[in-house]
């Protein structure tokens, strides 16, 4: 029998249901779980969601079933939700999707079985203004999280040589992702192509570990830099999104130090976070990625 | 309006009839794309090689005709065009036979064949021909480089020229698995049966049945389409007070942690 249980959120009303299912079988987290640490992490997550058009990734029957890629907000969404028009490659050449202004909004979708937030990086919907730079550090097996910790304070350096200050998140997997805060006017085209530039001076430096061509064959044990992503149809899992792996692992910021000191201690699982983990890190050092929103830098 | 797929003339004796052939069914099977699971791209079929793995494009490859395993006959498209029936745009009728003879295990696609303007006289006396004779006219055609046995047989007016399968295509039901029979049914099963027959005894109208797997298939797309989340239904139990976030969270939390405790 399917329980509804009618709660208020911040003088909104929204209906939850199923709270018991468990959404990752191998450690036992249920819905009520997930609910529970995006109502937690609400606080430094919302600023990382407002404004942007998220791609939401929904699993009804937890990580293990078939799951939903929706760029289009659900039609029957609660009227206080807010939603914007992109534009899209579909027929209609545009959808209409779903932007977190609130908490309200982040539980109802939570409670649709959200596990994921896919973010555009356009602090506006439909703008060709990106407010940051992301590179996404993805390791062809068997090549690992460290690989890609390694790849990232690689590129760290590289971009200080050009004067940018950058910030890590894991990517929830095996991956690493490197922020860029911009807040200045730029457009895709210019992000892209920078990005584009910066990931094949790295893999000139060190063509033996890391590639800038996304083919499968081609990355095999290197740490392929996805610089493609900075694109007005691309998202990218926002900060503090769970991931839909076999445990609630989280696409959490880190600092530069921890990912010197997981390299030293060649600890992999240093540099992988469950929903309890960040919410217990979030209470220490609160949000990581502030700088990303706030922080003017020019290419 | 249907496409035109075929011109040409059916030929009989000296008759010759200017046609124009057009598909007679639609195949309404629900078709899906494959799309890129992360982000519902399209994905593309490549061809490659997987004893080197280069990427290879339809020139750089050749038919082969496998004898046995793992050996192969090459066949070069110049061969095959060599041996292509003569291309012809006539249906020769060779023989008229009984429709009752033809059973429809023999009958793979059908097509309707409308005259051409200047023959409509010729081609409707042949559609009578056939409907007072009661015979289908059996033929041959090529179509696409492909030789095709074909029966002309009257429907609604319209002459509806249904490819035919050759008779070593067809498996005869002697060869399927032989079954033991212990006694003759007697004369009262038998007529039980009749009788039964009788009582269910209707006319056939196609219009009766429907493919409900493919309506309720497309009844999910269509409110996917729309933003609805699908979900099966089940029962509803009537709203309760409204509470506050985390006291409704709080209790199937405690469950939550209680089970895991208890699994250690």
């Amino acid at each position: 029998m399917k329980e509804r249980i009618p709660v208020e959120v911040d003088g909104l009303e929204l209906e939850l249901s199923n709270l018991d299912k468990v959404f990752y079988p191998q450690t036992g987290f249920t819905k009520a779980e997930v609910v529970d640490y995006y109502t937690r992490v609400s606080p430094v997550m919302l600023p990382h969601l407002a404004g942007r058009a998220v791609t939401l990734k929904r699993y009804p029957d937890g990580v293990n079933g078939e799951f939903f890629f929706e760029k289009e907000c659900p039609a029957f969404h609660p009227d206080w939700v807010e939603t914007t028009t992109v534009p899209s490659r579909n027929e209609r050449g545009k959808v209409t999707s779903c932007v977190v202004e609130n908490l309200a909004t982040l539980v109802w979708l939570a409670n649709l079985a959200t596990l994921e937030f896919h973010t555009q990086l356009s602090r506006k919907a439909g703008e060709d203004r990106p407010d940051s730079l992301v590179f996404d550090l993805d390791p062809g097996p068997p090549a690992d999280t460290l690989d890609a910790a390694w790849a990232a304070l690689r590129l760290k350096e590289a971009l200080a040589d050009e004067g940018l200050e950058c910030f890590p998140k894991t990517s929830g997997g095996k991956g690493m992702h490197v922020l860029v805060p911009l807040n200045t006017p730029l457009d895709f085209k210019r992000t892209k192509s920078f990005a584009h530039t910066m990931a094949q001076e790295l893999e000139k430096t060190y063509p033996d570990r890391v590639t800038s061509v996304m083919r499968k064959e081609l990355r095999k044990g290197k740490i392929f830099i996805d610089w493609s992503q900075n694109d007005p149809h691309k998202t990218t899992v926002c900060a503090y999104s769970l991931r839909a792996g076999t445990r609630p692992f989280v696409s959490a910021p880190v600092r530069w130090e921890e990912l010197e000191e997981a390299q030293r201690r060649a600890d992999a699982g240093a540099l992988a976070f469950e929903a309890w983990e960040v919410l217990a890190r979030v209470e220490d050092a609160g949000d990581l990625l502030d700088p990303v929103l706030k922080l003017k830098q020019s290419l | 309006m249907p496409r035109v797929i075929w011109n040409g003339s059916i030929s009989f004796g000296l008759v010759n009839i200017p046609v124009r052939m057009f598909v007679a069914v639609r195949d309404h099977d629900v078709r899906f794309h494959l799309l890129h699971a992360r982000d519902g791209v399209r994905v593309h079929q490549k061809l490659f090689c997987p004893a080197d793995g280069e990427e290879l494009d339809h020139e750089d490859t050749v038919r082969g005709y496998e004898t046995s395993p793992d050996t192969y006959v090459v066949v070069h498209q110049d061969e095959l065009d060599a041996l292509a029936p003569k291309a012809s745009r006539n249906i020769e009728i060779l023989d008229f036979v009984d429709i009752a003879e033809i059973d429809p295990v023999y009958y793979q696609h059908p097509y309707y064949l409308l005259p051409e303007e200047r023959s409509a006289g010729p081609y409707a006396l042949l559609v009578q021909a056939l409907e007072d004779s009661g015979r289908v006219g059996i033929g041959k055609l090529v179509m696409r480089n492909k030789e095709y046995l074909a029966a002309l047989r009257p429907v609604d007016g319209v002459i509806c020229l249904e490819t035919m399968r050759f008779a070593d295509e067809v498996m005869p039901t002697g060869e399927m698995e032989k079954f033991e029979l212990d006694r003759e049914p007697t004369k009262r099963e038998l007529s039980m049966a009749m009788q039964l027959i009788d009582t269910l005894s209707s006319s056939f109208d196609p219009e009766k049945y429907h493919d409900e797997y493919r309506e309720a298939v497309m009844e999910l797309i269509e409110s996917k389409a729309e933003g609805q989340e699908v979900t099966m239904p089940e029962a509803f139990v009537e709203p309760g007070k409204v509470v506050d976030l985390m006291s409704a969270l709080e209790e199937s939390l405690a469950r939550a942690r209680e089970k895991k405790e208890r699994a250690g």
